[in-house]
Parts: C-alpha cells; sequence; structure tokens
C-alpha cells in the first residue's frame, strides 16, 4: 500500500514536472525579442521576403495569438504529439527517435565509467592515509571543477593531434566513443568521488566496521563488503541529478566531438528557434530525468531498507 | 600620428584555438609525397562544413550560404563568371538583351540532361522562374535577385525570353548564383519536402542520400555533360563521392583534417589558417565572398550619427589595423570599399578612414559634444555619447568580436560609449527591425555591384512587413538614389561603371560605414587533394575538377 502510494505520488509529480517544463520553454522562447519567421527562413546572409515570411507565418500558425498558439501546443503535447521541426520539417518525435541513442550510450557509458573511476579513486583516497586522503581529495576536486569543453580539447590535443591513437571526431565506431565518454565522466567522477570518500571513511570508523574486524574480517573484505554499501547510498541518490548534468554536459560533447545526438539536435534547434524541437527535447531530457531519479529513488530503498519505512 | 594599444587576442579565451595551435607545434607534420601528377579518377573526399546543416538542399528555398556550398556540387546555372569577373556560358549558350532592355533572350544549351532523364529546355527555365517566384517556395535570396522578372516567354524549344518590368543591368550577375541554380521541372513538381531532401539538378554530382544531423552523399553524375567554360577538363568528375559532413567546433574541424579524417574544411578561423601554414599537408584557399566588404554600418536615421560630423568623428577614432593584423594573424586584408575586392567596380577609398583622435575631438566640439563625465564619455544636454552595438554571434566569428572590443577601446578615448552585445540571429534581427542600433555589422553576399542599390537605396529604409530591411546605415540620399537606380538599368558597361563609381564616393564620403576586410571564405584543403578552385561566381568551392593524390 505504501509502496503503491510512492508510485502514484511520483508519477503525479513527474506529470507536473513535464508541464511545467513545457510551459515555461513555450513562454521563454516567445520572450526572447525578434521573430521566429526570420529564424525559420533565414540563416545568416538570407534576406528573407514578405512574402516569404507571411507564408511561413501562416504555415506555422504563427499569426494566432500567443495563447491560442499555446493552448494549440499543449493540447497536441496531451496526445503525445510532439509537432514538426520547423527547420528539419521532420516529426520531432522521429528525430528524437533518431538521436536518443546517440545520447543515451554516451550518457549512460559515461556514467557508468565515472562511478568506477569515483569507486577507485575513494577506495584509494581512504586506504591511503593522509597523504591519499589528501592527494585524492585534490585530484576529486580539480576533476569537478573541469569544464567540459576544456577536458574536450586538452584530450584531443593529447590523443588525437598529438599521439594520433583516438578520432578527434566521433561519428560513429566503438573508438570514436572513447574521447567523448571520458570527457563527461571525468568531472562527474570527482564530484562523486568527493562524496563516496567521506562517506567511507565515516563508515570505516563506524562500530559495525570494527566489530567486523573484530570477527577476523581483512580490511579489503571490510572495505568490499562491508563499508562500499553506505559509501555508495549518497551517490546512488546523486546519479539521478548527475544524469540530468550528464544531459546538459553532452550539449557540448556532441558539439566538440560532432557528434550527432540530442544536445547538438538541442543546440541547434535553441540557435534557429525550432520550438518544437526545443520544446521535444526539453520534455524527453525531463523524462529522462524523472525516470533516473525515480529509479535511483527506488534502488535507494533497496540499498536502505530503512527509508522503505520511514 | 596613431595611437597603438595593445592587442589582447581575446578569441583564444574559452575556445579550443590555443590548444590546438600548441598541438601543432608538439606534434610536428608529416610531408606527403606526391604520388601522380596526372589526375586520377575515384575516391570519396569528406567534406566537413562549420556551417549550420541547410535545412533544405534547394537553394530556391530560403537562399543561404551553406545551401550555396552544397548545392554548387549538383545544381548549374544559366551562366558563371570567370576570374576576370567577365560573365560566361554554362547551361546557356548565348543570350541578347532587347534595345529597350525590357526582355531578355537566353539560347540554351540542346545537350543537357537533367540526372532524373528530364531534358533541359526552355520549360525547365520557366518553370525554375516560376518556383522560385511562388510564395510557397518562400524563396529569399533568389527571389529578391529576380524581382524584376514579370514574366517568362518558350520563344522556341531551346530559348527562353525573359520579361522584365525594368532594364536591369544586373540580370546576369543574379542569374550566375547559385540560389536560381536550374532543376528539373520533372523534380519540381514533388513535394516541398522531396525536393528539398534531393534536388535534381545538372551537375557533376548527384544526391544519393541525406541523414539529417549527419551527412548529405553526393556521388559522381556519370552522365556529365555539361562544365562550365572555365573548367580544367571535359567529362565525367574524378572523384567518385563526397561525403558532405557538419562539425561545427572549428578546433575539433581542424584536428580532424589534420588527422586525415576529412579533406577539406570551410570556415577555417584564423589561428587555424595561420598554423596551416606551418605545415605541407595542408593548404589554403582563400576565397573572398562577392558583394559587399564586412563592414560596420553607422545608423544614420537617428541621433548620433544623423550628423555627419560625429560619423566621421567616429570613423576616425576607430584604430583597427593593428587589431586586423594581430586578430586575423594576417589572414584578413584590410578593405577601405564597400564592395568586396572581387568585385571588379569596387573603389578603395583610404582617404576617408585614416585614424585621427584628434580630428575626432575637433569634429565631436564642433558638432556640440564638448562635455565629458567623469567616465571620460562626451554628454550634450546631459546625453552621454552612447552607442548601441547589437552583434549577430552566428555571424561575426570570435576574432571580429574581439575587433569590436578593440574599436570599443580606441573611440572611448574620443569619448564615444560603445555598447557592444552578443545574441542570436533572431534577437538580433529584432534588435535591427526596432530600430534599437547605431552600429551594426551585417554580411551580404550577392554577384555585382548592384549590392549597393539593395544596401544604401532610400527604399530599403522602411521596413518591409517582416521588418527586414537591408540599408542599415539608413542612407537618404536622392542624389545616390538617382545613381543607384540609373546604374541598375543602365546597359552602357562604362556609363555604370561611372555611376557605381560615383555612387561608392557618396558612400563612402558620407561616412556611412567603416569598412573592415571582405567577406572571410577560407578553406583549409588537405596536400592529398588536387584541383580545387572556387566559383568565380560566389567563391563556393568546386569539386568537379578535383581528384585525390594518395
Amino acid at each position: 500500500m505504501r509502496a503503491a502510494r510512492w508510485v502514484v505520488s511520483r508519477i503525479a509529480g513527474g506529470a507536473f514536472v513535464l508541464w511545467a517544463v513545457a510551459t515555461l520553454i513555450f513562454f521563454a522562447l516567445r520572450m526572447i525579442p525578434g521573430d521566429p519567421a526570420e529564424a525559420i527562413l533565414g540563416g545568416p546572409g538570407s534576406q528573407a521576403s514578405a512574402e516569404a515570411l507571411a507564408q511561413v507565418r501562416r504555415d506555422y500558425g504563427l499569426d494566432q495569438p500567443v495563447i491560442v498558439q499555446y493552448l494549440t501546443a499543449m493540447g497536441r503535447l496531451v496526445t503525445g504529439d510532439l509537432g514538426t521541426s520547423y527547420a528539419l520539417k521532420m516529426g520531432v518525435a522521429d528525430l528524437i527517435g533518431q538521436q536518443l541513442w546517440n545520447t543515451l550510450s554516451l550518457t549512460v557509458l559515461a556514467l557508468v565509467v565515472a562511478w568506477g573511476l569515483a569507486l577507485a579513486l575513494a577506495v584509494w583516497a581512504s586506504r591511503g592515509g593522509g597523504l591519499g586522503t589528501r592527494v585524492g581529495s585534490a585530484m576529486e576536486v580539480v576533476a569537478a571543477a573541469v569544464p567540459h569543453f576544456w577536458l574536450a580539447a586538452i584530450l584531443i590535443l593529447l590523443f588525437s593531434s598529438t599521439l594520433g591513437w583516438l578520432p578527434p571526431i566521433s561519428t560513429g565506431g566503438p573508438l570514436g566513443l572513447i574521447l567523448p565518454v571520458v570527457t563527461l565522466a571525468v568531472p562527474l567522477a570527482g564530484f562523486l568521488g568527493q562524496v563516496m570518500r567521506e562517506s567511507l571513511i565515516d563508515a570505516l570508523e563506524a562500530p559495525f566496521a570494527l566489530s567486523a574486524r573484530a570477527r577476523g574480517e581483512t580490511e579489503n573484505g571490510v572495505r568490499w563488503r562491508h563499508a562500499i554499501r553506505h559509501a555508495a547510498l549518497p551517490a546512488i541518490s546523486l546519479s539521478g541529478w548527475a544524469f540530468g548534468s550528464l544531459l546538459s554536459g553532452a550539449v557540448v560533447v556532441e558539439t566538440v566531438f560532432a557528434r550527432p545526438g540530442l544536445g547538438r539536435t538541442l543546440l541547434n534547434a535553441v540557435t534557429i528557434r525550432d520550438i518544437p524541437v526545443v520544446t521535444g527535447v526539453a520534455l524527453v531530457s525531463a523524462l529522462a530525468f524523472i525516470l533516473v531519479t525515480i529509479a535511483t529513488d527506488a534502488i535507494d530503498r533497496i540499498a536502505d531498507p530503512r527509508l522503505a519505512t520511514s | 600620428m596613431l595611437k597603438h594599444r595593445p592587442v589582447t587576442p581575446k578569441m583564444f579565451r574559452g575556445t579550443l584555438a590555443g590548444s590546438v595551435l600548441l598541438a601543432l607545434t608538439l606534434s610536428g607534420c608529416t610531408t606527403a609525397a606526391p604520388a601522380s601528377t596526372e589526375p586520377v579518377a575515384g575516391g570519396t573526399l569528406v567534406y566537413a562544413s562549420g556551417d549550420a546543416e541547410p535545412t533544405c538542399l534547394d537553394p530556391h528555398v530560403g537562399g543561404n550560404y551553406p545551401q550555396a556550398l552544397v548545392s554548387t556540387q549538383y545544381l548549374e546555372s544559366l551562366v558563371s563568371k570567370n576570374s576576370d569577373g567577365e560573365i560566361i556560358p554554362w547551361l546557356a549558350s548565348k543570350w541578347q538583351e532587347s534595345a529597350d532592355g525590357l526582355s531578355w533572350d537566353i539560347s540554351l544549351r540542346d545537350d543537357v540532361s537533367f540526372t532524373d532523364g528530364t531534358q533541359l529546355d526552355a520549360a525547365a527555365v520557366q518553370a525554375n522562374i516560376e518556383h522560385v517566384q511562388d510564395p510557397a517556395t518562400a524563396s529569399s535570396t533568389g527571389y529578391l535577385a529576380l524581382g524584376k522578372v514579370t514574366s517568362t516567354e518558350a520563344v522556341d524549344e531551346f530559348t527562353v525570353r525573359l520579361h522584365l518590368s525594368a532594364p536591369d543591368s544586373s540580370l546576369l550577375d543574379s542569374l550566375s548564383m547559385p540560389w536560381l541554380a536550374i532543376q528539373s521541372a520533372t523534380a519540381l513538381q514533388r513535394s516541398k519536402d522531396e525536393n528539398c531532401q534531393a534536388p535534381v539538378g545538372t551537375g557533376p554530382f548527384v544526391v544519393e542520400s541525406w541523414v539529417k544531423q549527419d551527412a548529405v552523399t553526393l556521388v559522381r553524375n556519370d552522365n556529365y555533360t555539361s562544365p562550365p567554360a572555365d573548367a580544367d577538363h571535359d567529362g565525367v568528375a574524378w572523384l567518385d563521392e563526397i561525403q558532405w559532413r557538419f562539425i561545427p567546433d572549428s578546433a575539433s574541424r581542424y584536428a580532424a583534417l589534420q588527422a586525415g579524417e576529412v579533406d577539406v574544411i570551410d570556415n577555417a578561423q584564423p589561428d587555424t589558417i595561420d598554423a596551416a601554414e606551418a605545415t605541407d599537408s595542408i593548404h589554403e584557399l582563400n576565397a573572398p565572398r562577392p558583394g559587399a566588404s564586412n563592414r560596420i554600418e553607422l545608423n544614420a536615421g537617428k541621433a548620433p550619427f544623423d550628423d555627419q560630423r560625429v560619423r566621421e568623428a567616429f570613423i576616425r577614432a576607430a584604430d583597427i589595423n593593428d587589431g586586423i593584423d594581430s586578430l586575423f594573424f594576417g589572414t584578413a586584408q584590410r578593405s577601405y570599399s564597400a564592395l568586396s575586392s572581387i568585385e571588379a567596380l569596387g573603389v578603395s577609398a583610404p582617404e576617408y578612414f585614416t585614424t585621427d583622435v584628434k580630428e575626432a575631438n575637433k569634429l565631436l566640439d564642433a558638432a556640440g559634444w564638448r562635455e565629458r563625465d567623469n567616465e571620460g564619455y562626451r554628454v550634450k544636454d546631459g546625453v552621454r555619447l552612447s552607442l548601441e552595438f547589437p552583434i549577430s554571434t552566428n555571424q561575426s566569428i570570435p576574432a571580429e568580436v574581439s575587433l569590436f572590443e578593440q574599436i570599443q577601446a580606441t573611440t572611448k578615448e574620443a569619448g564615444f560609449e560603445v555598447k557592444l552585445s552578443p545574441m542570436d540571429l533572431s534577437s538580433w534581427y529584432g534588435a535591427l527591425g526596432a530600430n534599437q542600433y547605431n552600429l551594426v555589422s551585417a554580411p551580404y553576399t550577392k554577384v555585382g555591384p548592384d549590392v549597393l542599390r539593395i544596401l544604401f537605396h532610400s527604399d530599403a529604409i522602411t521596413p518591409a512587413p517582416s521588418g527586414y530591411y537591408a540599408n542599415h546605415a539608413q542612407v537618404s540620399d536622392p542624389e545616390l538614389d538617382a545613381l543607384l537606380s540609373e546604374a541598375s538599368e543602365v546597359t552602357d558597361a562604362n556609363r555604370r561603371a561611372e555611376l557605381y563609381r560615383q555612387a561608392q564616393d557618396l558612400v563612402l564620403s558620407g561616412y556611412y560605414l567603416l569598412p573592415l576586410y571582405d567577406q572571410q571564405n577560407h578553406y583549409l584543403v588537405s596536400s592529398a587533394v588536387e584541383g580545387l578552385r572556387a566559383m568565380p561566381t560566389v567563391s563556393t568551392p568546386t569539386f568537379y575538377d578535383v581528384w585525390l593524390n594518395r
């Protein structure tokens, strides 16, 4: 019963967030000065004729009052119709469907790699004594603070231009995925690592760790079998947030590595003010964020049964 | 005495440029030994564009430069230009203007077919003009260029007559542009979406597929018969295939070229051109665009630039030559003309653009801007001498934005406050439409000097219903209008040149604009690519003569 109520409240909350996102984006894009019709026709160096603009306004319903446009758009969204891209003249749902896998594979891989790196870093830093902790925490702070575009540039410089090991653009093939994934994973690993290390150190000093040691458990056994579960909890909770940050990081990474995906689609769409695409990508990102958050909540409840009963 | 300010290449901030430069110095460069001196057929060339991906591959629709770039490979125009700027035959073999200038007879080649098998004939040209003029096509560039064409008529199977509302001395210039390229009449009858996806022309390549947000695949047209008169060879193209990709980030684009992932890149930025100069494996193709030069326009339609003295003062105060040299790494030449250096009728007048802060101060004093506030800006009747400068970050590259910052710094000495506002394209159009600017830099690509009429005739001040207007300097001078109107109609070449000379002199001596440099259009090319040239029309590269030497 409690679980059912939990599920229903999550779904209702998610639906509210989606509506809020759609509404916010709709009005935000119309607050920016300028004429979407110019954007639809334009592009640097092109001059739209009055006739062409009038035609475009009619075609896209831009001559309607804003509230009518809003209600039309919401009505369509409720029925699951994301509309048609102004620029690419194709269904937004199809467009997102084409690009979704590219971005999901990138972000999910980055999340996995970040977890791996963070765990390794946290375990190493927690065992190294004072020096290890200081070096580890310094590395975490630096990694967490590195901007994606800078890291991407350094990685291209090192592994493509200088060593020639990996391609600087990511148009296909697993080799092309490495640099984008590392670019996304490193800052996140720094962040997750900080959280994990602190809880790991706390856990290693907790009474249950002492009693495990007293039972004759080795230090590695204490670390991997007992303490790590506690250390992972806050990092699991943070993974929902982390996934969101990966989606925004994908905008930069996909652009720098010329990789097709939702982030690049979003950037292009914002630049030319392709409102249906911006709305569609934002909604899908919000949906993914909501699903991941629900999933991490659920995992939290499994990993720590106290949460489910409290 | 010119005052020199230290130059800081701010474009390095937040870009990958610096790191790629560093990469070059670290990596060294390999020299590719030429394998052959005779053209070799075959191979796939990869082109990486820094422009946004076109939304439609048919350049009749809308009509911008990214479309022109790719469509040059599969569509052809009625006429072209040679490197001396003379009109030469292409799909049209000859042409004749009527005595009153109100109609043109254009004779077509009778041996050309479109890649769908349709014959090129008078009806095809009629269908194309109809397509461009149909509001449903939403053509902008092509539509404006055909402004005087009222109707068409097939004189015989291979002769088409264009009827004009007034003589048009720029008609052939207009017809040479890729935005008026000729497509198969059969293909044009398809839906707009289908035609956007794969337009059908007579060019050396055919659009095979277009995976949006990935690549356009072009394959050789094996029945190609219509190279322009100035091409290097006859028959079909050498290349089997072209992969047309989009890599928005300048440094990634260059890294991909270095790594051999791509063979040609466009929109090469000054730092990468400079880096490429140090290598043997990459060449540069510098092809300035026709039409207007890149210039800052001074809005004479409102205060304070409605006073010519204030305009002159601003231009005298702006010290830009050193900035262009250092920010563009010597890749851009300072321009003193309203027109591109490739326009034969362009007038260069350096005398109006010497930097002279003393003179600027004198002019401002004379114009009544005598006092300065505590920040050093001039004030008149309690109003600061402040200038709004909206910048389109889609159109101004980082080096150009840095140049504007230097102009902001140098004109401050004379007491100008320049407010730079970088913004996206739609917002920028919005600011222009609302007349919320004193300074603006806007590119305009068009073949021939008639661009002067578009930019400076007072007709172009009144915003069209769209809010768009090209006369950003808001020049309103009946004498200039008369010169430009007559020049656009006169048949005699010498008279036309003289009229455009006088018109340019009025514009330049009126201090309506501060020319910077040609519209920059640099390509970086792998040394394995042989035979690449830019079309003398709108400077798009053509891959017809290109072969791969590897």
